[in-house]
């Protein structure tokens, strides 16, 4: 299975990079990490040119992230014309855009290499929430160019042992992801006991 | 450990998913920890030959010229950068006996450089 896919990038070349790392900005399960890999040690090797392979990688993300966060800003819509205004789940949707529009920026930026996994979900939802076309665009572009140049360049490093640098770089970065989202809920989960305990108190000292 | 079962069963959702998320890190973290260990181990290192290598790539991986591969491999299809399963099927050989012959290419070019 991954010997095929590794046969795939000698021979489609830069396309099938973009490829990769456009449908897996769209949450499909593409390997475009090990796509990227393989495809560096192929520019160390002498097979590939580096400026078209982290050209062609770069401009499938960026165009990746475009389509998702179209994507969310269209769903986003429809839902809104399904909720009745002051609703709770109106007055929800209406809490997470002002989350999105104060800390998306950044979290959009790291999403794209620190915690790459959660990518693709951020992209639905930064369209979803309406977050600044612009901002998003500029914070998830310099987010892109550190995952290409990470990956590629690793594969360029580690061009003999590219197994071995997919193997490790990839649980790595499926451990920060999921640590990300455990702390986040630990946070959420902690909130959410703190104002059980406030709301006991206010009965306990009711009469 | 009461408080904790109580803030489960007030919370389960949130409770539940929280756990996930920590098994999942625990998970990723141990898998990276063991795939670390094993790679660090030189005799895992030396790349096989397998056939969704080039040519040029086995030379730089083996660290040999890649004009010994090239005259190792012998004709090659007439596309660009092509693969040793593509070669082999070229030249109507198995793999194996090309890995084999470039195999024993590198081997005689590492003595001869010595």
């Amino acid at each position: 299975m991954i010997d095929t896919l590794l046969a795939l990038v000698p021979a489609w070349g830069t396309g099938i990079v973009a490829l990769a790392t456009f449908l897996s900005c769209l949450a499909l399960p593409i390997p475009s990490s090990l796509i990227m890999l393989t495809a560096g040690a192929f520019v160390a090797a002498g097979d590939l040119s580096l400026a078209a392979t982290a050209g062609a990688a770069f401009a499938g993300a960026v165009a990746g992230d475009q389509a998702g966060y179209a994507a969310g800003r269209w769903g986003g819509a429809r839902l809104d014309r399904l909720m009745v205004a002051g609703s709770a789940p109106a007055r929800r949707i209406a809490r997470a855009r002002t989350l999105a529009e104060r800390w998306g920026g950044p979290g959009v930026f790291l999403s794209r290499w620190l915690f790459s996994p959660l990518g693709p979900y951020m992209n639905f939802v930064a369209g979803a929430a309406r977050l600044d076309w612009a901002g998003f665009t500029a914070w998830g572009t310099a987010g892109e160019a550190i995952w290409v140049a990470v990956y590629v360049g690793t594969g360029f490093a580690f061009a003999g042992q590219i197994e071995a640098a997919a193997d490790i770089l990839g649980n790595f970065s499926g451990a920060l992801a999921a640590g990300a989202v455990a702390l986040m809920l630990g946070l959420w989960l902690r909130a959410a006991l703190r104002a059980d305990r406030a709301t006991r108190d206010l009965s306990r000292d009711a009469p | 450990m009461t408080r904790l079962l109580a803030a489960w069963r007030r919370h389960k959702l949130l409770a539940t998913a929280f756990a996930a998320a920590l098994l999942l890190t625990l998970f990723f973290a141990i898998r990276t920890a063991v795939f670390a260990v094993y790679w660090s181990d030189p005799a895992h290192r030396d790349q096989v030959l397998e056939g969704w290598m080039t040519p040029r790539y086995v030379a730089h991986s083996w660290r040999v010229p890649p004009e010994v591969m090239e005259a190792a491999v012998g004709e090659t299809p007439a596309r660009r950068r092509p693969t040793l399963d593509a070669i082999a099927e070229h030249q109507g050989v198995p793999l194996a006996d090309l890995t084999a012959r470039l195999e024993a290419a590198i081997a005689a070019h590492r003595a001869a450089a010595e």
